[in-house]
């Protein structure tokens, strides 16, 4: 328990209201969309740098730790306070400050909600691709923590295409600004690209300059329904080797689709093996083109059925499918090793089929759906972690470590194939253990040095990324 | 009713995604994860682990809630989380004494800086409800005594007479005259000519069906008219309507505090109601009434009286959906002020989310010849939240905002719900932002012009 006298002082910072060590509270802030628990001391509600700015500053005179926390969706662990200390909430800095149609801009406070930005945008004509599936509910400060992609990727690329520059408070209390207002900056180190994607440990972004484009003409949503998950994976590479870019390419495997109630209410066959979800967008002739080519594409690889969305409600059922699959994949088996590994796109039929062996081998239930256009594919593994009284702890535990063990075979595959273990979900607690399996032992100590010169008493965000800090 | 002992399952299927914060209107406004629908099921869990106990934070929690039902239409993985704070409340209840729910209501509101000016206004009106309200002599009172009338202050006026105290003074009621007889249809007003037209295609003369109206503590009490309309509509689409005169409250605002056993009482003193008459429908305008009468009668009463409450349950229909779908009214029968007048539409969310209902009302209102135009988030919840609306005034009317914003910006003249609730919170909010459309019920549409 942090020293009462801390909290004196941290509520002389952030105000009475704005600070909670209810046990209640704690428990509120205590997870993240991994599943898991960890109870801070305090949480904080800071509303702007200069306050945060103190925050870190008492953290390092008294050394307690401080954790940086969005809307809590994080899929690696990145908000949890593992060790403890205090959760600074973002929740109150959910302000969009500017957004300049002129220099198609926008700057925004670290907790506004991504899908919110998206909607003001396109009201002016103006588009904010970066669409995370959680877009609803994750916030904008968290999406730059952790570098958050999402089926859009494959065109318009992740958030750190879009972040110009950022407002950060330094683990030590220092506030800086990175980057530029500018389309262009060479001024210095790249600092904004080394705080993109840090998941909360090398600084707390307190506001965040972000490049806009203008909103395209039209979209059209295309639907392919297989009976082989091969043909699928195999569309995926044609479609993308025959020049069009789609702005969404996402597969989803019979598995993923199973949990999904809509889907079954879409009139679409029942006993399919994969999805393809893919959107063109753009000039309004020229996507109906594209739409073509692709249903081309589509039925040449042996697509079942190709259905074109026809209206509005539509495109949204279909979209609901695919948002749904994530969350909903708990009614296979309570439990899910869930990870977002990518490899090049020529060898997706591989890795999906490579991933399937693995599971088969080591007996286990898996699903695959994601963002197969930029070939990141969402593995997951359903286990039952939880064992009721009085039964066997033998079988659900064996579970457990034949998942271990899969996991590490699956990343051995990925790896094998010139691919990476993360594409947009980070490190955090989660993959902590293999980091070592894809990065060097010199390009690991060149990131602890970074981190130890940017945080030297290890205040900020501990216990994440690096298996030892 | 489940325990929440019985809930731990569906507690356990929260991932804990976080999904429900973009719908859940407490968070919306106080935008803190406790608030949230996840943060409150969380709770519970931490609850049932004993690792917190029924704290005055906890209670307080578990009553910011409006029970929209918002993110278990969101949930992918369709956690009940309304029903699991519903069962918290009753733990509630249960462990700390009804009472103590209770009065921590009203601390709640007393206690708080926040609160003050709603508390005031509280008082002022509960006074007036005391004082002049209730005619102690029509015996009514003492069949609703319930939160609702003591809770829902920020009404426009108790009406003049109460609506089944009218009833009970119209001796050629049907409600007082032995079955079957039935009832003499209201003639139409003189020069509504399309009345006429409207049928019943289902029944012929000889079998017209037989509806029983369940009136709920707001039509009886605020707005009887409503009661009127729906009594006047059903029998010129040649329904023989009977009012049981001892009908009680529904019970839900009770059970929404988690008293599940006066809530139980008053189920079963409805079954009675209106066992006594041979009846092929029971009706009510009411979105939330009907919600329980359909869904929670069952749960309440499910265990002991099975057959009883299956087959009340099962001959419960909203309004709009026995108009719609029964009687299958086909014809206009209004009288609008301008034929062309702009209506917009809101979802109660007993309604849609809690009875599956969102086309009969769109129906109805574009057979009453009027033009419907959408607002941008037509079933977003109008922060009513029974008692809700009560113990926290400000911050239900916090959520109404953006619903009477989303009524403003259509342009429309005319606001039409399905719910006497939602259409009192709604004046209230539009009142607040100044803008003067007309707020009404949908089944009034369909018989005259509707007043201000
Ligand atoms: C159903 C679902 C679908 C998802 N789909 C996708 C997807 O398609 N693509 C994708 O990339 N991710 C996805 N995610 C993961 C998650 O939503 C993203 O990682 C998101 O960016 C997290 O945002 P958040 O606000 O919830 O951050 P949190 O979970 O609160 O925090 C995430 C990390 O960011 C840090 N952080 C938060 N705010 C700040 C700040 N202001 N300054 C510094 N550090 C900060 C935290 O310390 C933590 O390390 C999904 C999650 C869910 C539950
Ligand atoms: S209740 Fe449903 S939507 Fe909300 S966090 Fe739990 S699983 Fe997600
Ligand atoms: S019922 Fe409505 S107010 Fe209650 S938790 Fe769910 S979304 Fe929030």
């Amino acid at each position: 328990m942090l020293y009462k006298d801390i909290i004196k002082e941290l509520t002389h910072i952030v105000g009475k209201e704005n600070i909670t060590t209810s046990k209640e509270d704690l428990i509120c802030y205590s997870y993240d969309a991994t599943n898991q628990k960890f109870l801070p001391d305090a949480v904080v509600f800071p509303k702007n740098a200069d306050e945060i700015s103190l925050i870190l500053k008492l953290a390092n005179k008294e050394g307690f730790h401080v954790v940086p926390r969005g809307a809590g969706s994080g899929f690696s662990g990145g908000s949890l306070p593992v060790e403890g200390g205090v959760v600074v909430s973002l929740e109150r800095m959910n302000k969009i400050m500017k957004i300049d149609a002129d220099n198609l801009i926008a700057i925004v406070e670290p907790g506004v909600v991504t899908g919110e930005l998206q909607w003001a945008v396109e009201d002016l004509g103006l588009f904010y691709p970066p669409d995370p599936s959680s877009l609803k509910f994750c916030t904008i400060g968290g999406n730059v923590a952790e570098c958050a992609g999402g089926p859009r990727a494959v065109k318009y690329g992740v958030t750190k295409d879009y972040v110009l520059g950022l407002e950060v408070v330094l683990p030590t209390g220092e506030i800086v600004n990175t980057g530029t207002q500018t389309l262009k900056g060479v001024v210095g180190y790249d600092l904004t690209k080394l705080m993109v994607g840090s998941e909360g440990t090398l600084g707390i972004v307190t506001k965040i300059i972000l490049k806009l484009l203008p909103l395209p003409e039209a979209t059209k949503t295309i639907l392919a329904v297989f009976s082989d998950m091969r043909d699928a994976a195999a569309t995926v590479s044609r479609i993308i080797s025959s020049r069009i870019i789609p702005s969404t390419l996402e597969f989803m495997d019979k598995n993923s689709i199973s949990c999904v109630d809509d889907y079954a209410n879409m009139g679409l066959p029942a006993d399919v093996e994969a999805l393809l979800l893919i959107e063109v967008d753009g000039d309004r002739e020229l996507i109906e083109k594209q739409a073509e080519g692709i249903k081309k594409i589509c039925l040449d690889n042996m697509a079942r059925e190709v259905r074109v969305a026809g209206d509005k409600r539509e495109v949204k059922q279909l979209w609901q499918i695919r948002r749904a699959i994530s969350p909903s994949l708990a009614k296979l088996k309570p439990n899910k090793i869930n990870e977002d590994i990518v490899v090049p796109r020529s060898k997706i039929p591989d890795a999906i089929i490579g991933v399937r062996e693995i599971a088969k081998k080591y007996n286990l239930t898996n699903a695959n759906f994601g963002h197969a256009g930029d070939g990141n594919i969402h593995v997951n593994i359903m286990i039952d972690k939880h064992v009721p009284e009085g039964f066997n702890q033998g079988s659900d535990k064996a579970e457990f470590l034949r998942a271990e063990k899969a996991v590490k075979e699956i990343f051995e595959l990925v790896l094998g194939l010139g691919g990476t273990i993360s594409g947009e979900h980070g490190i955090g607690i989660s993959k902590m253990p293999y980091i070592g399996m894809e990065l060097s032992p010199t390009a690991i100590d060149v990131m602890k040095k970074i981190k130890q010169v940017l945080d030297p008493k290890g205040v900020l965000n501990p216990g994440k990324i690096f298996p030892t800090l | 009713m489940k325990t929440l002992k019985q809930f731990a399952d569906e507690i356990n299927k929260c991932v804990l995604c976080g999904t429900c914060r973009s719908v859940c209107p407490t968070f919306g406004v106080v935008q803190r994860e406790p608030a949230s629908a996840r943060g409150k099921v969380a709770l519970c869990g931490a609850y049932l682990n004993k690792e917190i106990e029924l704290s005055d934070v906890f209670i307080k929690q578990m009553n910011e809630c409006v029970q929209c039902m918002a993110c278990k239409t969101a949930c992918p993985n369709d956690v009940n989380v309304p029903d699991i704070i519903l069962a918290a409340r009753a733990e509630v209840a249960k462990e700390r004494g009804l009472p103590f729910a209770k009065s921590f209501i009203f601390k709640n509101i007393l206690d708080s800086e926040r609160f003050m000016p709603a508390a005031m206004k509280f008082a002022s009106k509960l006074q007036g409800l005391l004082f002049k309200g209730v005619p102690e002599e029509s015996g009514l009172h003492r069949r609703f005594p319930l939160p609702l009338i003591d809770e829902m202050r920020l009404v426009p006026q108790l009406a003049e007479r109460f609506f089944l105290e009218a009833r009970s003074q119209k001796p050629e009621d049907i409600g007082n005259i032995p079955l079957p007889t039935p009832s003499t249809p209201l003639p139409p007003p003189a020069g509504d000519r399309r009345s006429q037209k409207s049928e019943v295609r289902s029944q012929n003369n000889n079998s017209r069906p037989r509806i029983g109206f369940f009136a709920g503590c707001l039509i009886n009490y605020m707005l009887p008219n409503i009661g009127e309309a729906c009594l006047k509509v059903l029998e010129r689409a040649g329904a023989s309507v009977i009012v049981p005169l001892d009908q009680h409250c529904c019970g839900m605002p009770v059970l929404g505090n988690g008293d599940i056993e006066t809530a139980k009482s008053l189920a079963l003193k409805n079954l009675e109601a209106f066992e006594k008459y041979e009846l092929d429908y029971i009706t009510t305008a009411c979105a939330t009434c009907g919600d329980g009468l359909k869904r929670r009668f069952k749960e309440l009463l499910g265990d002991e009286y099975p057959e009883r409450v299956n087959a009340f349950s099962s001959k419960v229909r909203d309004i709009t959906e026995l108009l719609v779908n029964e009687l299958q009214i086909s014809t206009p029968n209004s009288q609008l002020p301008t034929p062309n007048s702009i209506v917009t539409y809101h979802d109660p969310c007993h309604l849609r989310r809690g009875q599956g209902i969102a086309d009969e009302p769109r129906e109805l209102i574009e057979m009453s010849g009027a033009k419907l135009k959408e607002m941008s988030h037509p079933c977003r919840c109008c922060g009513l939240g029974g008692s809700f609306n009560i113990t926290n005034y400000d911050f239900s009317m916090e959520i109404n905002r953006s619903k009477a914003e989303d009524i403003k910006n259509t342009g429309a003249d005319i606001v039409a719900t399905a719910c006497p609730g939602c259409m009192i919170q709604i004046k209230d909010g539009l009142h607040r932002l100044g803008a003067d459309t007309k707020v009404v019920h949908v089944v009034e549409l369909l018989l005259h012009s509707p007043s201000p």
